[in-house]
């Protein structure tokens, strides 16, 4: 039996991350308690305790919002009283940013990007997508907690229990170890320039370009594509190197990992890279002029024209079948 | 500012779909024909360190772990002007995760003396972890900003941009951090003059053994056991794409747009 | 008197000098006349001589041959039929009339009487007076060119109004005076000088005998003031090159037309690369005092005519304007004061104006068509590389998707950053064999990177492999074992990649102990002939449309099948301009296909650019200045249904630029090889 912790970060919220998250870690056998760090509404929390043993409401001065060496010394003190074998995380910036730190400091092992989790001989083992995608790997954290960020929107949410947990409400004072640096950095100014109200990770249906639109221009012709699906819009690693689109906007193994119910790649030759970012898409299509481009090899279905003769009318009649 | 920039050396990210091969027994990738190249993201760190160095001025050291081709990658950092670079060389062609890496790095910085920032790129393109920059900042004691962009100093101090899921934050840090660096359009890494490539040959690269640095093969045995690669396997990829068909263009269009609206309206 | 009575005389003259005292006066403004003209001649030699050093002397014969063809007989500057026609006429006739005064020089100065007789009345008047109204004719047509059509082309500088204004005058005082002369003297041999006979008695029917002599006599000192005053004139302006141009075309590359590069000894150069005119050679800074500014290579070439800045013509004459410091109005891009007051040999030229910036100088396709087409065999295209040589390797700071290029040949053999394919994908089911599986290959297939690596070109070398095979080639790819020939690090400016690419591919050649290679681009095919020699690399290379044509005539191949398309062919920079091989792809399309074979309007040497040669394939260009869209309307100006061609570069571009500017027409692109083989399997 295993005490796993799932650590939430500042104004985290019980959407299709969390949902993910604490799928993930249902489906270890183990005593699940979820920290929530900073205030959390009622709701929230009330969902919380449906899917675990524990909901642990950590507060601190100034942990209404996420800084890093605060947050991490709040996950320290908190997990050290809980002793957890396993600690998992969901792959938003802040949890990757904390995931190795806070096994630095409780002694453990950390590791990202986990696909699926299993228990084996005892150990968390993982799955995970390496070499820009080529590859799959199955690696086995032995030493404890095993500390982990997990791709949490790719595992389906779980039902709720069938009693709810306990709620707690722990005011945290940082000493120690966990209280040094917090006043070294600041996150002094937060900018959201999404492509639409939802993040790339959440979206349902994601329009992205690539090389082939070679410029920012066209990025503006699927901007109504994308309006008339009420999809996100996104793109390869090629067309946000160039500055045609915001590097958020980019998707594959060092942008966003995905998982929409449809992603259609518009001028996207489909490298390994970019491959990976979308292996969570449902139905994956393509629009592309070279039929034997690598992305067509991961679509259900795919239109061989030139992006440019298609996005117009194709705009026009979904505006027709979707009114 | 002295700034230190850890460079990795990896298989050629770029080699082609059926160029790689694994060896299964030894859960790694099979080298063949392809290049080791620079790590990406470690080649955007030494460009933002370049680009810091010439906003401010300061020294730029460049360390590298890995097995002897790893100069390489530290000789063309000197072709880039680096100050000086570092190899701890590893005799040994096993697997380093993460913790092992962290703990070398940190031994090496540690004997190669005070940085006031150490930047390691956000993953490498081989392995993709994403962890030493976290847990070398631990080894060292130090406070830590990922995926940072931009790197600009004011005052006593430095103030970072970094990416986030939805856009940017700007962070203000003390010195000595650790900052895993990202891409952007800002640090595309340059590349070097012909005459600085040859004359980064003639240059000093300083070279230790782990027993350089006081680690023993114990130590490194007790990280790389803490995390195992138990498989390493090629996914088999489908390949049934149904390309739309048409008369005309009108009617392709027409039934993609169906298909699209189908799922769009099922989600 | 009878013309035939006439033919006979022997005592046919006319008096030299006649009408003319004082002619010592003459000889005295001749002294300084000849001063000034020799110090600007001097001074421009003395300039040349400080630059580096070229072997340009070599095979005499050879250029002996050069400058009958091309300045004798004019044959590259006919080429523009128009302006050609014209500049023939007055080179013929200023070289009959300079004859015609030296005659005269060594009749009065030296005394002997060789101005007399069947000499003195066919060519003395007779032909003098002919070819002198012919070149009159040629300044007056010359004129209105310049004044009424205005070919963009040109350069409108007051310097070329006033010269020519002063040849016409020259030559028109030249016509009066003999004239008059005629008319005075009642010179019974007149007729034979058939401008000078009008002339003749269209004075006398205005004027007296007397006016007319005292005319004579001022005007003969007019026209000689005139004359002075030109030659004198004449090296500090573009009528220099009267001298410098047979001095260019006698020192001319043989080798490349004109498209040689320079190689790089990296162990003792001071500078990879120029960036100032002292670091030329002495042939580059003549290149410069050559220039007619007739505006031919900026005509021709590809990205000035889509609107770019780049243009050869305006590179050469700022780079002039620099070695003279005379006409510094022209030369825009940096504020007055930035740019020295005299010549500065060691002034850095690169961005010195806007010709000269490096946007400019990384838009050339390195085609050649400026250096084909150059009526003075100046070498544009090897001094844009030089400039460019110093960008990529002295400042690393050259476009970002050069960049890319550059260091994806660094790290893996290949430009093609990004590419899924590996060098055998291609190859894939084929059983293509690989050099360590046969034993001694009668050819290597030299695949390249465009071959393998570009998802469209595999269909063009399974083609051609396909091919092969069914003319049962023993042959061989090297597979993996390849990289890049080095051409795109050349031609962007890295030398010292080309030459660490070039060097490991001769070594893996000679140890496979390959002698014959076989290959479908034509920038590989060009660097194996023309570039590897020099590095110690020696095979026989073929480009495949040769080598397919060879298979045929050998019957090795038969083309039973016929292909029912039209079939165009745009003919590569680097196989036609570079290689002069135009007829061996014509012959294979005429052998392949029912319908005549139809040419584009440049075609041949003449060729345009399909916008991807030096590294300009690997470049995003602005969307309204793209070269392969202006060579696919080119393309689609024919009525062919299918563009071939014989390079993989072209093959993308072209296919790019048709499928952008078609509209509703059908055109293929395809390689001859994918044409054959298609016709071959009946499709």
């Amino acid at each position: 039996m295993k005490n796993i912790v799932v650590c939430l970060m500042p104004g985290a919220q019980f959407d299709k991350s969390t949902a993910g998250l604490l799928a993930s870690a249902r489906g270890l056998k183990g005593q699940l308690t979820v920290i929530v760090t900073g205030t959390a509404e009622d709701d929230t929390t009330a969902s919380l305790a449906n899917q675990a043993d524990a909901v642990i409401v950590a507060e601190a001065v100034g942990l209404n919002e996420y800084q890093p060496e605060l947050v991490l010394g709040v996950l320290q003190t908190v997990c050290s009283d809980l002793n957890p074998d396993i600690v998992l995380m969901a792959g938003d910036t802040y949890s990757q940013e904390l995931t190795p730190r806070l096994a630095g400091r409780l002694g453990g092992v950390s590791a990202g990007d986990a696909q699926s989790l299993t228990l084996e001989n005892d150990n968390l083992r993982i799955t995970r997508s390496v070499y820009g995608g080529k590859a799959m790997a199955v690696v086995e954290l032995r030493s404890t907690p095993a500390v982990v960020w997990v791709r949490a929107r790719s595992f389906a949410p779980a039902a709720p229990r069938d009693s709810s947990g306990s709620i707690e409400k722990r005011t945290v004072e940082l000493s120690g170890d966990a209280a040094k640096h917090v006043d070294a950095t600041k996150i002094v100014e937060r900018h959201e320039e999404s492509s639409g109200t939802v993040r790339l990770e959440d979206a349902m249906v994601i329009v992205a370009g690539g090389r082939g639109l070679g410029g920012s221009e066209p990025f503006e012709e699927l901007k109504s594509l994308a309006e008339t699906m009420n999809a996100q819009q996104a793109a390869s690693r090629a067309a946000c190197d160039a500055g045609w689109v915001p590097p958020h906007w980019q998707v594959g193994q060092t942008g966003k990992k995905v998982a929409p119910e449809l992603y259609v790649a518009i001028a996207i030759s489909g490298a390994s890279q970019h491959l990976m970012g979308i292996a969570d898409a449902k139905v994956v299509t393509a629009i592309n002029t070279d039929s034997d481009a690598p992305i067509f090899k991961h679509c259900q279905f795919g239109l061989v024209e030139d992006y440019k003769a298609v996005v117009g009318p194709l705009t026009e009649r979904l505006k027709a079948l979707l009114s | 500012m002295k700034t230190l920039v850890c460079l990795k050396q990896i298989l050629d990210p770029e080699i082609p779909p059926r160029d790689f091969t694994i060896n299964r027994d030894s859960r790694q990738a099979v080298q063949g024909s392809a290049n080791l190249v620079t790590n990406i993201f470690c080649e955007n760190a030494l460009e933002s360190a370049l680009q810091l160095r010439e906003r401010s001025e300061g020294e730029i050291a460049a360390l590298a772990f890995g097995p002897a081709s790893a100069e390489d990658s530290l000789r063309k950092a000197l072709a880039l002007k680096a100050d000086e670079a570092c190899l701890v060389e590893d005799d040994s062609t096993a697997y380093r995760n993460s913790a092992t890496t962290a703990l070398v790095l940190a031994a090496a910085i540690k004997k190669l003396g005070e940085f006031d920032i150490i930047m390691v790129g956000r993953e490498a393109g081989d392995w993709g972890a994403g962890q030493t920059g976290g847990l070398l900042a631990e080894r060292l004691g130090l406070p830590c900003v990922t995926f940072v962009d931009h790197i600009e100093a004011s005052g006593d101090g430095v103030t970072l941009r970094r990416q986030t899921e939805l856009g940017w934050e700007k962070v203000e840090v003390k010195l000595p951090l650790v900052v895993t660096i990202s891409n952007h359009e800002e640090n595309v890494p340059r590349i070097p003059k012909t005459r600085d490539i040859m004359m980064s040959a003639r240059k000093p690269v300083t070279n230790w053994k782990l027993s350089d640095i006081d680690l023993t093969d114990e130590d490194l045995k007790t990280t790389g056991d803490a995390l195992d690669v138990i498989d390493l396997f090629i996914p088999e990829k489908k390949t049934d794409c149904e390309f739309i068909e048409g008369d005309s263009l009108d009617d392709k269009i027409d039934e993609f747009a169906k298909r699209l609206a189908g799922i769009v309206q099922s989600a | 008197m009878t013309l035939l009575a006439a033919l006979n005389a022997a005592d046919a003259t006319r008096e030299v000098m006649w009408n003319i005292s004082h002619s010592w006066v003459m000889y005295v403004l001749l002294v300084p006349t000849m001063l000034i003209a020799g110090y600007g001649v001097y001074k421009q030699v003395q300039k040349w001589r400080s630059g580096q050093p070229a072997a340009r002397f070599d095979r005499p014969a050879e250029r002996i041959m050069r400058v009958i063809n091309h300045v004798l007989l004019q044959q590259a500057t006919l080429r523009d039929r128009f302006a050609g026609v014209f500049h023939f006429m007055l080179f013929w006739g200023m070289i009959t009339l300079t004859i015609a005064t030296t005659v005269v020089l060594i009749q009065h100065d030296f005394g002997i009487e060789i101005m007399k007789g069947r000499f003195y009345l066919y060519f003395q008047s007779l032909f003098v007076d002919v070819l002198g109204v012919l070149a009159m004719l040629g300044v007056a047509v010359l004129a209105v060119r310049r004044w009424v059509l205005r070919p963009k082309k040109l350069v409108y500088t007051d310097e070329s109004t006033w010269l020519l204004v002063l040849l016409f005058v020259i030559m028109g005082t030249g016509y009066l005076l003999e004239g008059w002369r005629i008319a005075v003297t009642n010179d019974p041999w007149g007729i034979w000088s058939p401008a000078g006979i009008i002339v003749s008695k269209a004075s006398l029917a205005v004027a007296g005998v007397g006016t007319l002599k005292t005319l004579h006599l001022f005007t003969w000192w007019f026209h000689l003031v005139i004359v002075f005053g030109l030659i004198a004139w004449a090296p500090y302006t573009k009528l220099l090159h009267v001298l410098t141009a047979p001095l260019n075309i006698y020192t001319a590359d043989l080798d490349h037309g004109g498209g040689t590069l320079k190689q790089i000894d990296f162990e003792s150069a001071q500078s990879f690369g120029i960036n100032s005119l002292e670091q030329f050679t002495w042939k580059d800074l003549l290149d410069l005092d050559a220039c007619t500014e007739c505006g031919r290579c900026t005509s021709v070439c590809p990205a000035n005519t889509v609107g770019k800045q780049l243009s050869p013509r305006d590179i050469i004459l700022d780079m002039q304007g620099l070695l003279d410091r005379s006409d510094l109005a022209s030369l825009t891009g940096k504020a007055d004061g930035q740019q020295p007051d005299e010549y500065d040999p060691a002034f850095p030229i690169i961005g010195a104006t806007d010709n000269l910036s490096s946007d400019a100088l990384f838009e050339c396709t390195t085609c050649a068509a400026c250096v084909e087409i150059c009526p003075v065999s100046i070498e544009q295209l090897p001094k844009i590389v030089d400039m460019r040589r110093f960008q990529v390797m002295e400042q690393a700071e050259f476009p970002q998707q050069m960049q890319d290029a550059i260091s994806s040949l660094e790290e893996r053999g290949h430009p093609f950053k990004g590419t899924q394919l590996s060098r055998v994908d291609w190859a894939a089911g084929m059983d293509v064999p690989l050099i360590e599986d046969v034993e001694a290959p009668e050819v290597l297939l030299w695949v390249g990177c465009g071959g393998a690596l570009v998802d469209r070109n595999q269909k063009s070398t399974r083609a051609l492999a396909n091919l092969l095979k069914k003319a049962n080639v023993n042959f061989a790819i090297l597979g993996r074992e390849e990289t890049c020939t080095g051409d795109p690090a050349r031609r962007i400016g890295n030398e010292f990649l080309f030459e660490t690419l070039a060097t490991q591919n001769i070594e893996t050649l000679k140890t496979h102990n390959i002698k014959n290679v076989l290959t479908s681009c034509p920038h590989c095919f060009n660097t194996f002939r023309n570039e590897y020699p020099k590095l110690g690399g020696n095979f026989e290379v073929m480009h495949h449309t040769t080598y397919l044509a060879r298979l045929i005539g050998e019957g090795h191949l038969k083309l039973d099948a016929q292909a029912t398309e039209k079939i165009a062919f745009h003919d590569p920079c680097y196989l036609g301009r570079h290689n002069g091989i135009t007829d061996a792809p014509r012959k294979l399309l005429k052998e392949v296909s029912q319908q005549p074979l139809v040419e584009m309007e440049k075609h041949g040497r003449q060729s345009f650019c399909c916008g991807g040669g030096g590294g300009m394939s690997f470049v995003d260009e602005p969307a309204d200045q793209r070269v392969n869209q202006e060579r696919a309307k080119q393309a689609l100006a024919t009525d062919a249904d299918t563009v071939a061609v014989g390079c993989p570069f072209c093959t993308t571009m072209m296919e790019d630029g048709i499928n952008a500017v078609k509209g509703d027409r059908e055109m293929a692109v395809k390689d001859v090889a994918e044409v054959m083989w298609e016709a071959l399997e009946g499709k």
